[in-house]
């Protein structure tokens, strides 16, 4: 039998079990905090938790059908119109024991393809899907029951059902209409007019050969052209949606025939106008047909109790299609119905609510007050929002939701930070979103916590509490280094000190621009914040550092596909700084190249697909008549550069540094060959295991002969251990990438900066990368996010991981990303409460942006591992995301088992 | 007579591909399960007079404005559409 790594290194003497600051009990030990939902409330997970993601065609042949019989329209109009007829057309779908209703399709778990972005996908498997279309007519819908693994995703097609892109299921019968869809696209959706265009950049075959070789994981412009942004609730709230109505035709006709200084985009105003009314049309019948389905329910059920929710919930919809909420429910209805209409306009991932319990806050002192409601109530739709937003999929291709996203959705929700007169922003409503996410532990919405000094001792111990109950929010984030971040960023779009206060989490943890807004209620005015940047899913996303590396050392040769990649260097790299500095110059190549081709797609986007709902939410674009294409938002500098892969090159350029360059244990040429070697190990793949720990060796010579090299490169310095000799090199790189990153411009005229979360990229990147020379052998995943240690080398605990990770000033970048994995018993009871805080406030005071922490037993990973169908609802935390453990890939949950277990704070 | 199974029937609102809620009774039903005698027949382009039927699952509207009319497929739920009529 092969031998595995973890067994010859404990040969040698050195221990690879991963645990660090003590030993964890050998039993499975369980999370110590369980709390449970209301009783409505958990109906309805029980539901959520037997449910496919399913999609259909209905939006799609609607906005199609429509969108192609106005041939000479203008685009902006067209768009909206093309929306208003799909939104018109949604059949409304309600679920017994909802107090939140309104679905992205008729489905609990509903989504439909946007071909209009993107149809290359559905043309290249049509065969594929005919065939399934066909040849399932006679199987059985009970071969249902054999679907275990992978919860809610359809992987394999079965009974009437086919499987698109492994996640989602699509009843047969509908399968030739999507493919009739797709086909009226063809040449004409933004991936297929941007990709013609972007064919003029000179340096376009490079960036072929940069996909092809995964240094970069997907095209921004047509995948997910908006998101990791906060959305801004405040207009309808304010004024409603027929105040919209009268707001854009007021101004229509101020605007008419008028260009006022503005010979370029002026005169768009008047149809931008028209669009706006055209859309909230739209969403208002989409919201009367809602109400008139719940009337008609009302006849249908014998149930009394569902009676009178479904005539409270048609009460109150009716109310909301024409007026401002009233009320805490009418308040939070209204979110919930605009946050899915926006997420159905376009392919969206990371929409986030941004700081609810601040714009609801009115609603609930008010209601509160009265005897309205009571907080129990409050809390139960607290809760039931969770899994509304739990249930929101996102319908994008293969590679963007598995490989990218992990099929997660970023509904992020943040609590804390400051006023917009700079105390305490936490409030009672906030104490009890925290509640409802220990209450009901689901994905959605993940927590952030926008941590500053002033947010109460109890209000910190309770999110500490909550962080026990393993579901991985809230994340910490650093509320002063965001605010010097805006600075940085937005000062030339006019940031000030009370809107850099109000910022929020967008997606996973991008730091994002947002504004206050005067809310008026019965008499009283609030200052409530919301979204005023552009999505910052936007730019170059991600760039393979460990991969530019190899190509440093292969000269800019691919040696997995043999294919050129970059123009050769021919430097003979004598010298760490020579490796160094070619590294850079190769990452300068491929961000230009990759931004140039991004820019053309999101310009294509912006002059087709315009977002029309999420813009006209945002200030400033209905003041000044511009949407989101024609920098009508506030702050419009948000396109970035994302890396992956940090910590593996850093081990990797101390590895080299040390093993090849200052020690000369090997020359580089030696070095390269172990790398090509995979230094005597089969690769990830064939193993089937993409934790290092796992690798096997191979039979024979070349095994032997890279033995001991590896153990040398494992033994170089690492990162994690408050040793500055690799932490210095994560400070040159940080120093370079975010002063470089602003040399780059986006499609709006705007600098872009770095962002730094890996999301779930780290496994399907690694998994295109060789060995790398920190001993990370070929397949395996990279370290996770960007200041997480490779797993099991942070070896001296988790303050010098902190001391490493704040090495660098933070405020020079969107964000960077830190996870820790704690075992239950390290933080048990109030003690363990108060010292799980002690060690993030550490963390926070040193400058670090964000942590977050999986407390969890890795024994429970790896047996959920071998027994899915006993861990439905696991969850874990993943990169900035909570997700369920059987909805993950194979790669990232090997990681996740791998990561350094801390059994001590 | 043609089997009504629950996916065509008015009040059946799908939870999945495979599955969804009867609203009469409040159970969750199989969306290929045959419905009791007397179920409301749900409004969907096959149901409709001014759909033509094509082959492989495909068909005209020619209510559509559009030209040449639109394609449309029987399955399509016509619960919002203005121009369906029952046959």
């Amino acid at each position: 039998m092969a031998k595995k790594l973890k067994d010859v290194l404990a040969n040698a003497g050195i221990s690879m079990d991963l645990q660090a600051g003590g030993k964890a009990p050998d039993e499975l030990i369980d999370r110590e905090v369980k709390r449970e939902p209301h009783e409505r409330v958990k109906k309805l997970k029980n539901i959520f938790m037997d449910t496919l993601s399913s999609a259909n065609n209905e939006f799609t042949y609607w906005y199609t059908r429509e969108y192609m019989s106005l041939d000479n329209e203008i685009p902006v109009v067209r768009r909206a119109k093309a929306l208003k007829a799909a939104f018109s057309h949604s059949t409304p779908a309600i679920y017994p024991g909802e107090l939140l209703v309104m679905h992205k399709t008729t489905y609990f778990r509903g989504s439909f393809p946007m071909p209009w972005l993107s149809e290359g996908f559905y043309m290249a498997h049509e065969d594929e899907f005919y065939q399934e279309a066909l040849k399932r007519g006679s199987a059985s819908v009970d071969e249902h029951s054999k679907f275990g693994t992978g919860g809610g995703n359809v992987t394999k097609s079965f009974g009437k059902v086919v499987s698109l892109a492994g996640k989602f299921g699509m009843r047969q019968e509908e399968i030739p209409a999507l493919l009739k869809l797709a086909k009226m696209w063809y040449g004409k959706s933004v991936d297929d007019l941007g990709n013609k265009y972007e064919k003029m950049v000179p340096e376009y075959k490079t960036k072929e050969q940069i996909m092809r070789s995964i240094i970069c994981m997907f095209d921004s412009g047509f995948t997910l052209p908006q998101g990791r942004e906060v959305i801004n609730y405040y207009y309808p709230l304010e004024l409603g949606f027929d105040g919209i109505l009268k707001m854009a035709n007021e101004m229509k006709g101020k605007v008419a025939g008028k260009a006022d200084g503005d010979g370029m985009v002026g005169m768009n105003r008047l149809y931008n106008y028209e669009a706006v009314i055209q859309f909230i049309e739209g969403v208002q019948k989409w919201i009367n047909n809602y109400s008139t389905e719940l009337r008609r329910l009302i006849n249908v059920t014998k149930d009394e109790n569902l009676k009178k929710d479904y005539a409270q919930s048609a009460e109150i919809l009716e109310w909301i299609e024409h007026n401002p909420p009233r009320t805490f429910r009418e308040a939070i209805q209204m979110i919930e119905t605009v946050h899915i209409g926006v997420l159905n306009e376009d392919a969206i991932s990371g929409l986030s609510p941004g700081r609810i319990g601040q714009v609801l806050y009115p609603y609930f002192e008010q209601d509160i007050a009265a005897g309205r409601i009571t907080e129990d109530e409050v809390l139960e739709l607290l809760e039931l929002d969770r899994v509304v937003k739990t249930s929101i999929d996102c319908f994008a291709s293969a590679g963007v939701v598995g490989g990218v996203l992990s099929g997660n959705t970023f509904n992020t929700v943040s609590v804390g930070g400051l006023n917009k007169f700079g105390k305490s922003a936490a409030n009672r409503l906030e104490y009890l979103i925290l509640e409802a996410g220990a209450n009901n532990a689901m994905p959605q919405s993940t927590i952030a916590l926008l941590y500053d000094e002033q947010l109460p001792e109890d209000f910190l111990m309770l999110a500490a509490e909550v962080i026990k109950v393993g579901a991985g929010y809230p994340a910490f984030m650093n509320n002063r280094i965001a605010q010097e971040f805006m600075f940085h960023q937005y000062a030339e779009e006019g940031m000030t000190i009370e809107d850099s206060r109000a910022w929020a989490i967008g997606g996973c943890l991008e730091t994002s621009a947002c504004t206050w807004k005067p809310l008026h209620l019965n008499g009283k005015e609030y200052w409530i914040p919301g979204g005023a940047g552009q999505p910052t899913s936007v730019g170059v996303h991600f760039i393979s550092m460990p991969k530019v590396l190899e190509l440093v050392l292969f000269n800019g040769v691919d040696p997995r596909t043999k294919e050129k990649v970059y123009e050769p260097h021919n430097s003979k790299l004598e010298t760490y700084e020579d490796v160094w500095e070619q590294f850079k110059l190769y990452w300068q190549k491929t961000v230009d190249v990759l931004n140039w081709t991004n820019n053309i797609q999101h310009d294509v986007w912006r002059k087709n697909n315009m977002s029309i709902f999420n813009s006209l939410l945002k200030p400033n674009c209905l003041e000044v008549g511009h949407l989101i294409n024609e920098l009508g938002y506030k702050y419009n500098g948000t396109f970035n550069i994302e890396s992956a892969g940090t910590i593996t090159l850093v081990n990797s350029l101390a590895a080299l540094k040390k093993i090849v360059f200052e020690d000369k244990i090997v020359s580089l040429d030696t070095m390269k060959q172990a790398i090509v070697d995979n230094f005597g190990f089969k690769d990830a793949r064939e193993v089937n295991s993409f934790s290092l720990a796992d690798q096997e060796k191979k039979e024979g010579v070349i095994a032997d002969q890279w033995e001991k090299l590896h153990f040398q490169v494992l033994q170089a310095p690492k990162y994690g251990n408050d040793d500055k000799y690799a932490d210095e090199i994560l400070l040159d790189w940080e120093n370079f990438f975010c002063e470089d990153s602003r040399k780059y411009e986006s499609l709006y005229a705007r600098n872009l900066y770095p962002c730094q979360i890996s999301v779930s990229t780290h496994g399907a990147m690694g998994s295109a990368t060789l060995a790398t020379p920190d001993g990370r052998l070929s397949g395996t995943t990279f370290a996770d996010a960007s200041m997480s240690a490779y797993p099991g080398t942070d070896r001296n605990g988790p303050f010098a991981l902190l001391n490493s990770a704040s090495i660098w000033d933070h405020s020079k970048s969107q964000n960077s990303q830190l996870n820790i994995k704690i075992h239950p018993t390290a933080i048990k009871g109030n003690e363990g409460t108060k010292k799980l805080l002690d060690l993030t406030r550490a963390y926070m005071r040193k400058g670090g942006f964000h942590v977050q922490y999986n407390v969890v037993d890795s024994k429970v990973l790896k047996n959920a591992q071998e027994h899915p169908e006993k861990y439905r609802d696991l969850m874990v935390r993943v990169a900035g995301f909570t997700q369920y453990w059987v909805e993950i890939g194979k790669s990232v949950q090997d990681e996740l088992i791998a990561r350094t277990e801390y059994e001590g704070v | 007579m043609e089997k009504l199974l629950y996916k065509d029937t008015r009040n059946y609102t799908p939870i999945d591909v495979t599955k969804g809620i009867d609203h009469v009774t409040g159970n969750i039903v199989l969306a290929d399960n045959e419905a009791p005698a007397g179920y409301e027949v749900m409004p969907k382009c096959k149901n409709c007079s001014n759909f033509t039927a094509g082959a492989d699952h495909m068909g005209i509207c020619e209510a559509s404005m559009n030209e040449p009319k639109f394609f449309t497929y029987p399955d399509l739920v016509a619960v919002t559409c203005g121009m369906y009529k029952g046959v």
